[in-house]
């Protein structure tokens, strides 16, 4: 189907607000990279630029109930889930109103509460994380899922394997989704594996698989809808590929001078928020006017979350020592 | 019996030799008449052959090494050496060597014990590895000492039907523990003074005061006259107090507390005799904070209540003496060359030689006596 | 599958099993994991009968991919699951090191979400197994803040921890002793009970010398302990129970009292568990130690497989007796 017409599928308030969300995380990620440059924030960034539709896109086609397992360059789904503006830069922080409460850093953020598995540094670790979490659900006869998410490098390793033929072998409700951004660092995709498509992988673990143009918003939520919709209803696992380019370097300290100029500008005009804004003019469904409104809305939200992040306090040094161990008083023993 | 193995001589006029290279290990096995070294003089160089089996348990000169003819090089023993370190299986690695230094040396257990239990070690016999003291040793030690003492405890057979075992209480022990070691400590001597209460007596009247706040007040004068009655045994010297917080001793029904009167310099009679009313009821009601019992440096022992006269108190360390108020009797008196009677008290303070002699002691008496004879007392309301 | 009955004598083996269906039985959160558990009914046949009585999904045939099921549990328990996963042989945990480590030790630390998980792992050797079978891997994982580790020596230790283990909030790791699953037995109480974790145990008091260990060491110094009689060596067994958290006090109670340790591990030597509880005395009691502190281990190899090889690098009962004997008459 043209580009449009699936555009026109969605419901024009889901469009409207996934359009809030991919403008808030582009703001977001903007100022927080402003800061770094700043010497505001120590430790590394590491933002999705360029790549917003599909941390938004598959957010969003999930329930209240349904749990993600992101990784780093999925902003926008740790923003649709709820972790606010101010969270997000009291964790760049290591403020100790951040969801870690300065354990640690940058997107290193997760919330049981929100649904949000907090990943860490190991690509892929979240994979199988995110394949028990749907075992949970079939054990107790939940209709639940979950969506995780890693890039094109994490397929290397031995945990997406893993993960993905467990997730076959016992048709568990989860989504694997793969932002196939081209580079892991300065590693391109010719030198990460020998296929050209990393949904090839799908069929060998004995699952369906597609491919999704990554910078088109509805797309991604379209097919993460109706993987979704599979897993609910017991079908088993999804494994969707998203094409897109990392923008920034792997992270705001990297240049990223491997990449060719070209491909960089190539993508550049593709941008999800540029492609957003031409469809939602060409449907009706928004103008300039709205494309204004929205972005001096997220500036604000924006804004007030940079400040309430600064303004809150550091965790005192003993702190080091809470939280090692859980009590019985978390969870009923 | 262990093989010595001296440099041989390798040939006449040969005084010395140079170890070349053992050829068996340390701790290994070597059987008679098999090479055990190789040896070179200036003129020859030889295969030593071992002359007796065993092993090789100390080898003393090193291959490079030249020596005079006849001087010990190593020495085999018949019996082979255990937890030698060539063993590599994971247990012993290291000799279980007696300590250098043997009976001199003194474990960290060893040396703790002595300390905490006051023992002189040279005075210990060791039977550990290389002479040493061990800690069971300074158990035994300990446990000779104590049966050296005879104490009536020691009789510590089953109570029969004519005893009666009374299980000690913290008080109980505390005080034993305190009176004891306060004694060890001080050299008391005592001295006695005999006071006339009728000026005392006479102001009382009509007044709910006891005799107490007049016998503090009178003692906190007289300290400020001899101030050395204030004071402690320091390590660098004798501490003499300026702040005067008067400790007064409360027979409580199974021991005695000592609440402090703080700056008792500083406050009338009335107050005085408040606090102590106060302090008194809280010390039987078990109500005092530790605070209040600590702190005091001097005690004044009210030991008249029951009709006792004299006394021969325990100093509270770390002061360095108590005054015990004996009950105040009418008695008869000579005053004028005429008998009288008159409401008189026994003074009786102990105090510690050490620190003063008993010219201090007594001029600081005469003035606790003075004070209580001969004061306005209305000036000290 | 046994059934517990009281007054009846059960193995270690029988102990462990009976605490997994007690604790299935008990609570409908707990669920099995592993290689070869259903219908196989485990490599060592602790799971005997299981699938059988609780379904083909509470105990869980997975592939081959120990990092990938250990990460699954670790999500299933983050949604409130208790599961228990089986380590055909605990030589097998490294393939998971990375999920165990970075995800499941640290998770709670970071954004508390507990991790309610276990990880049985048969350890140790006597079996003939060779490098990869016999191996003692908690040493890797003591230095790991955020995991509890445990090691029972007997039926009733066993049983007991293990339900303690599935009870607690974080992740445990439980190393059963394979040498001791039918060698040792034990009667054990009809009704529920818990070993607590964090608590060692005097298996044996003495007055001479205090051994400090675990696991089927335990049972070797029982052993030299009954042979030291005869010269008059009254050894104190101290049996860890749990490494992480290690019971201090426990420790420390002992050395006052004895003035002399050993420590004793089927572990390497170096850097093993009883390199930090010598650490611990050094610091802790030094004013009690009346000789130096002994460690007895595996020397620094891998566990070799031919039998006089395996003979050499197990610790022996010999080496106990030699080392109290030394230590005594120091």
């Amino acid at each position: 189907m043209e580009v449009l017409e699936t555009w026109k599928t969605v419901k024009r308030a889901d469009l409207l607000q996934m359009y809030y969300y991919l403008r808030l995380t582009r703001a977001l990620e903007d100022r927080i990279t402003a800061l770094y440059r700043q010497g505001r924030i120590v430790g590394g960034v590491y933002t999705g630029n360029g790549m917003e539709a599909i941390s938004v896109g598959y957010a969003s086609a999930l329930e209240r109930d349904d749990i993600i397992a992101p990784f780093h360059r999925d902003m926008g789904a740790f923003l649709v889930r709820g972790i606010t503006p101010g969270e997000v830069v009291a964790q760049y922080l290591g403020k100790r109103t951040g969801p870690t409460k300065g354990k640690d850093g940058n997107v290193h953020m997760g919330d049981l509460k929100r649904g949000v598995i907090g990943f860490v540094s190991h690509l892929a670790d979240n994979l199988p994380v995110a394949t028990g979490v749907a075992l949970a659900f079939r054990l107790r006869g939940e209709s639940r899922v979950v969506v995780t998410n890693t890039g094109d490098g994490g397929t290397s390793r031995g945990d997406f394997h893993e993960a993905m033929n467990f997730a076959a072998v016992r048709k568990l409700p989860v989504v694997f989704f793969c932002n196939n951004n081209q580079y892991a660092y300065s590693t391109p995709l010719g030198l990460q594996m020998a296929v050209k498509d990393v949904v090839d992988r799908a069929k060998a673990y004995g699952m369906p698989g597609e491919i999704v143009d990554g910078n088109d918003l509805a797309a991604v939520y379209l097919a993460a809808r109706r993987a979704i919709q599979k897993a609910r209803a017991g079908e088993g696992p999804t494994f969707i590929e998203c094409k897109t380019m990392r923008m920034h370097g792997h992270s705001e300290h990297d240049s990223a001078k491997y990449v060719p100029r070209e491909l960089l500008e190539e993508w550049k005009k593709k941008d999800p928020i540029l492609k957003a804004d031409q469809m939602l003019k060409q449907i009706g469904y928004a103008d300039e006017n709205t494309f204004r409104e929205v972005g001096e809305r997220v500036t604000k939200e924006v804004e007030a979350g940079v400040e309430f992040a600064e303004k809150s306090p550091l965790p005192e040094g003993p702190e080091t020592l809470n939280g090692v161990f859980a009590t019985d008083e978390e969870i009923k023993p | 019996m262990p093989t010595d193995i001296i440099m041989p001589q390798l040939g006449e006029s040969i005084a010395e030799g140079t170890v070349v290279k053992w050829l068996i290990p340390t701790g290994g096995r070597v059987e008679k008449d098999q090479s055990l070294l190789e040896v070179e003089t200036d003129k020859v160089a030889l295969e030593i052959p071992s002359p007796a089996a065993g092993y090789l348990t100390e080898v003393f000169v090193q291959e490079g090494e030249t020596v005079p003819v006849g001087t010990l090089i190593a020495r085999l023993e018949e019996v082979k050496p255990d937890g030698v370190v060539n063993k590599v299986a994971g247990v012993i690695l290291r000799h279980m060597e007696p300590p250098e230094g043997g009976r001199d040396y003194y474990s960290p257990a060893v040396r703790q014990l002595a300390k905490e239990k006051g023992v002189d070690l040279a005075q210990v016999t060791g039977t550990g590895a290389g002479g040493r003291v061990t800690r069971k040793d300074v158990l035994d030690y300990l446990a000779k000492r104590e049966a050296a003492q005879p104490t009536s405890t020691r009789s510590a057979a089953a109570p029969s039907a004519s005893e009666e075992v009374l299980p000690f209480t913290p008080m109980r022990k505390t005080i034993a523990e305190r009176m004891v070691k306060s004694r060890q400590t001080s050299a008391h001597v005592v001295t006695f003074f005999e006071a006339d209460f009728s000026a005392i007596a006479r102001f009382r009247e009509g007044k709910t005061l006891t005799y107490l706040p007049f016998v503090i007040n009178a003692v906190t004068r007289a300290i400020k006259d001899v101030p050395i009655l204030n004071s402690s045994w320091g390590e660098a010297g004798i501490v003499v107090k300026k702040d005067i917080h008067m400790g007064v001793a409360v027979a409580l029904e199974d021991g005695l507390l000592v609440p402090v009167v703080r700056h008792a310099d500083r406050k009338g009679l009335t107050q005085l005799a408040k606090e102590v009313t106060d302090l008194a009821e809280r010390a039987r009601t078990k109500k005092l904070s530790p605070e209040e019992v600590q702190g005091g440096t001097f005690t004044i022992t009210n030991h008249g209540g029951f009709g006792s006269l004299f006394s021969t108190p325990i100093i509270h360390q770390p002061q360095i003496a108590i005054m015990g108020v004996g009950a105040v009797q009418k008695r008869p008196v000579v005053i004028n060359d005429a008998i009288a009677i008159r409401p008189m008290c026994y003074l009786s303070l102990s105090f510690d030689h050490r620190v003063i002699d008993g010219a201090t002691a007594d001029q600081f008496m005469s003035k606790v006596k003075a004070y209580l004879e001969q004061s306005p007392w209305e000036k000290y309301l | 599958m046994t059934t517990a009955t009281a007054g009846r004598e059960v193995t270690y083996l029988e102990a462990i099993s009976q605490a997994l269906d007690e604790e299935m039985a008990r609570d409908e959160r707990v669920f099995l994991m592993g290689e070869d558990i259903g219908p196989y009914g485990g490599a060592f046949r602790i799971t005997e009968g299981f699938q059988q009585k609780y379904g083909e999904w509470r105990v869980l045939d997975t592939p081959l991919s120990e990092s990938g099921f250990v990460g699954a549990a670790i999500g299933a328990a983050m949604m409130g699951m208790r599961p228990v996963v089986e380590m055909q042989f605990a030589d097998f945990i490294s393939c998971a090191f990375d999920q165990i480590t970075e995800v499941a030790a640290k998770n709670h630390y970071r954004w508390g979400a507990p991790v309610p998980l276990v990880i049985r792992a048969p350890f140790g050797g006597g079996v003939h197994g060779g490098p990869f079978h016999s191996e003692c891997p908690e040493g890797w994982f003591f230095h790991s803040p955020g995991l509890k580790l445990v090691a029972p020596s007997t039926p009733y230790d066993a049983k007991g921890l293990l339900k303690a283990a599935i009870r607690d909030p974080n992740p445990v790791i439980y190393f059963e002793h394979k040498f001791l699953y039918r060698r040792i037995k034990g009667v054990l109480p009809a009704e529920d009970f818990i070993v607590p974790i964090g608590k060692a145990d005097v298996k044996r008091a003495g007055s001479d010398v205090s051994v400090i260990t675990y696991g089927a060491m335990v049972h070797l110094a029982l052993e030299a302990a009954e042979l030291l009689v005869k010269d008059g060596i009254e050894l104190e067994i101290v049996d860890l129970r749990t490494l992480i958290p290690l019971d201090k006090e426990a420790i420390y109670q002992s050395v006052r009292k004895t003035g002399k340790a050993i420590t004793l591990h089927e572990d390497n030597k170096t850097g093993g568990i009883g390199a930090e509880v010598a650490a611990l005395l050094a610091e802790e009691c030094f004013d009690s130690l009346d000789g130096p502190i002994m460690r007895i281990a595996a020397p620094d190899t891998p566990v070799p497989f031919s039998t006089p090889l395996e003979e050499f690098f197990l610790p022996k009962v010999s080496d106990i007796v030699a080392a109290a004997k030394k230590l005594a008459a120091y």
